[in-house]
């Protein structure tokens, strides 16, 4: 991510959570935090404890973030951020908590006729493959809950049509054939098929590797014949060291309602 | 081949709930935001650092990132890192961790280093890495927090020992691992019974080990790459020193071992200026030291106490202070002293009394408020380093102690102190180990240690990376003494104090008779005569001589081949 990448993402973020941004100049900028992102962010329990307790005026904080020093002014007290910074990383974890589950309408243009929408469950996830090592991928699949067909990049393909979380006018929604539950339990089935097809040479290499050290475990403990205590820890963490795994984790996903000819 | 696949459906019901609900629903825009996030932290590829990304205000040098692609990629995260002192072994830690924490394949991290350095590691890891790490002061801190910093002496009593075994670390980070080369301790076995999925040892001094050290390092690590310990002295005799000429075990370390050398990092260092300050005695001390060497003439002594008379020796070169605290231990110690033994003492301590000045302290006074800059006074004896602060403070000189027993909270306190207020830090031995004090580029060596290794050390607080000055070194050695000998026949002739860092321990390697301080104990309680010693200094001085010529010939032959 380059800084002005970043700085573009804090402003959506707040604009988003519906925080005032106080100024947006090159290189910085400030926000007025709204109570529920106080609460989120600037880790202050007790403060909003007391205040509760007390029925006092609430005063969330302003933050000024500087995402380029050498634009902003020198006399500017803020925090810096880049790709590192923890106060970024807790903002991107704030920003996935906070839209987990959507659900959405296509925003069609055919205001005169009657016109229906097809049901899609989305899901967005990540797949890490993990040994001694890890790489993950990204990926985006969408289900249509009535003829089950099974889009992927669905996410992509989203961005280009209009969207909104009121049903348009004249418009009604297809009642799924398929569940959501056995929806996902579809899409649960596809990405492991999907996955079982890869190369894994990876976890190959990552299993000699562990049968080479396992081996080499045996032998030193060979010579001491009752059971050993040492041994079975040794034991354990060559497996959470090199044993091959695949995790698929949940990112975000929801329902969305499209017109026939959308996807 | 079969892997487990793990799907997480954790969520499933809290979206199925939502459905059923019709709510609450997130905003479109966060939602794609959160997609592009994680969009850009998901990592392709197995390869690779992405630690350089996350540290933008932190340079570190080619050695140092080559050093965390090797343990990553080609190590398995289990590695000894046995740069030469003062390359940056904390940045190569740090930046392993970082990776690993990055791509989410550690969490709970424990980090073991020397008290006097669990503050400045948690400051680094947070300032430099931006890692969360916590200096352990409470019970708790071992369950509720991810990363933490401790000394292993703390780590390993109760009631931290059992709640350490009960957390399932990720990393283990072990600091001055060279403690570790003795299996017998408490220590060893504490860290033994640590689970290690990932693991560094970190240590400037390895190959000065013994194969028998280096087997014990190593088990440590991956129990059983140098094969059961019955199999490995089956091969290899437990104090050899053969480490270097044997290729075989030479390589089957190096495949865990990363020793990044000064010479090949081309990094520019300062230089190192030394000066030899020779002393007269005064009457009354040269009166002192004479009488405890005709200790030596005595039978009674001579059998059992040739290293108290040396001792002593020594001692007299450093303050009148140190001796007399070492007669009385030696007075009280001793049950049912002969009257002669008694008589002995005391004449010695009426010696001890007679004594009114300290021609080095005077000395060092006068090149102090020459140097008009920071100074730190190295010395071997506790009660020198109490007698000099004394003395310091009564001409107006601003001084703080520095001792290894000192607590952590203690260390960081008397090294800032001396960093802003003071203009002088006594260390005593101990205090030569795990603190960094580039700010101050002066070095008095009031005594000197035996050990080469050790003066190494002394000067390695100062003179490493960040350090900005040519460093200045002062050795104190009163003239016709033990130390004038140390000091002209083994310091001068091997040009110890001129060499680059880490030569040393190359040199001292390549010589298979042992440990040099006791040779030289040896040398000089078992001479008979004056004469013998020198010719003995002269043999100690010829092998390292011969020792590093070998080496030297090794590289030119290396030059030649290739």
């Amino acid at each position: 991510m380059q800084q002005q990448e970043i700085h573009n993402f804090l402003l959506q973020y707040f604009e988003a959570n519906d925080c005032p941004i106080l100024e947006n100049k090159p290189g910085y900028l400030t926000v007025q935090l709204t109570i529920e992102l106080d609460k989120e962010l600037m880790n202050r329990p007790f403060y909003w404890h007391y205040l509760e307790k007390t029925g006092g005026t609430p005063n969330p904080m302003q933050l000024t973030l500087i995402t380029n020093q050498k634009e902003a002014p020198d006399s500017l007290k803020g925090e810096i951020i880049h790709f590192g910074s923890p106060r970024l990383h807790q903002i991107f974890a704030s920003s996935k908590k906070l839209a987990r589950y959507i659900r959405l309408y296509e925003n069609h243009q055919q205001q005169q006729r009657q016109t229906a929408l097809l049901p899609w469950l989305c899901l967005n996830v990540k797949i890490s493959y993990q040994c001694d090592r890890k790489r993950d991928e990204f990926k985006s699949i969408g289900l249509q809950l009535i003829n089950g067909a099974m889009v992927e990049d669905f996410h992509d393909r989203l961005l280009k049509i209009p969207l909104t979380p009121k049903i348009p006018d004249y418009s009604f929604t297809l009642s799924p054939l398929v569940k959501p539950k056995s929806g996902m339990l579809r899409i649960e089935k596809f990405l492991k098929s999907e996955i079982l097809k890869e190369d894994h040479s990876w976890a190959e290499e990552a299993k000699q590797r562990w049968e080479k050290d396992l081996r080499l475990l045996d032998h030193f403990y060979e010579d001491i014949e009752e059971e050993n205590e040492s041994y079975e820890t040794e034991k354990k963490a060559l497996q959470d060291q090199y044993e091959p795994k695949i995790n698929i984790s949940f990112l975000n996903g929801g329902l969305f309602y499209l017109t026939e000819k959308a996807i | 081949m079969s892997i487990e696949i793990e799907f997480d459906s954790s969520w499933q019901d809290d979206f199925l709930h939502r459905i059923d609900e019709d709510g609450p629903w997130g905003n479109w825009e966060l939602y794609k935001l959160s997609i592009e996030v994680e969009k850009h932290l998901v990592i392709p590829e197995f390869e690779g650092l992405q630690a350089p990304k996350h540290l933008p205000h932190l340079t570190p040098l080619p050695h140092q990132l080559e050093t965390a692609k090797q343990v990553i990629e080609n190590m398995n995260g289990k590695a000894i890192l046995a740069d030469e002192v003062g390359l940056g072994k904390t940045i190569e830690a740090g930046l392993i961790l970082k990776e690993y924490m990055i791509r989410g394949l550690v969490k709970k991290v424990l980090i073991l280093v020397p008290a006097s350095l669990v503050t400045q590691w948690g400051q680094e890891l947070n300032s430099k890495f931006f890692i969360p790490a916590v200096t352990q002061k409470k019970s708790y801190v071992w369950e509720q927090c991810d990363v933490v910093v401790s000394s292993i002496d703390t780590a390993k009593r109760t009631p931290h020992r059992d709640l350490i075994y009960q957390q399932d670390y990720d990393l283990i980070i072990i600091d001055e691992a060279h403690k570790l080369k003795n299996n017998k301790t408490k220590n060893y076995e504490f860290v033994q019974n640590l689970k290690k999925k990932f693991c560094l040892l970190l240590t400037a001094t390895p190959i000065q080990n013994r194969v028998e050290e280096i087997f014990n390092l190593v088990s440590l690590l991956k129990p059983g790459h140098l094969g059961s310990e019955t199999s490995f002295y089956e091969k290899y005799k437990r104090d050899s020193r053969s480490l270097n000429d044997n290729e075989h075990l030479k390589e089957l370390v190096n495949k865990v071992m990363i020793r990044n050398r000064r010479a090949d990092t081309g990094i520019e260092w300062t230089k190192r200026h030394v000066k030899t300050i020779p002393i007269e005695f005064s009457k009354a001390e040269r009166e002192l030291y004479e009488a405890i060497c005709q200790l030596k003439n005595e039978g009674d002594w001579l059998q059992a106490n040739a290293f108290s008379v040396m001792t002593l020796q020594r001692e007299a070169c450093s303050s009148r202070e140190a001796v007399f605290y070492t007669l009385k231990n030696m007075l009280q110690r001793k049950e049912n002293p002969s009257q002669t033994f008694q008589q002995q003492i005391e004449y010695l301590i009426a010696m001890v009394e007679a004594v009114q000045q300290n021609s080095k302290a005077e000395k060092v006074l006068e090149l102090i408020r020459n140097i008009n800059d920071k100074v730190i006074i190295f010395t071997e004896y506790r009660a020198t380093q109490l007698f000099l602060q004394w003395y310091l403070k009564q001409n107006g000189i601003t001084s703080v102690p520095f001792r290894g027993g000192f607590k952590r909270g203690k260390k960081d306190w008397m090294r800032e102190l001396f960093q802003k207020h003071a203009q002088v830090l006594i260390a005593t031995e101990a205090g030569g180990e795990g603190i960094n004090l580039q700010f101050c580029h002066h070095i008095i060596n009031f005594d000197l240690p035996w050990n080469p290794m050790k003066l190494e050390q002394r000067i390695g607080r100062i003179h490493r990376l960040g350090q900005e000055n040519d460093v200045k070194i002062y050795n104190f050695a009163i003239k016709n003494t033990v130390e004038e000998h140390i000091l002209k026949l083994l310091y001068e002739k091997i040009d110890l104090f001129e060499r680059v860092i880490g030569e040393l321990d190359d040199i001292l390697t390549k010589l298979e008779f042992g440990n040099i301080e006791d040779h030289l104990i040896d040398i000089f309680s078992g001479s008979s005569s004056e004469g013998e010693m020198r010719i003995k200094m002269e043999n100690l001085s010829s092998m390292i001589e011969f020792a590093e010529n070998l080496r030297k010939g090794d590289s030119h032959a290396a030059a030649g081949n290739s």
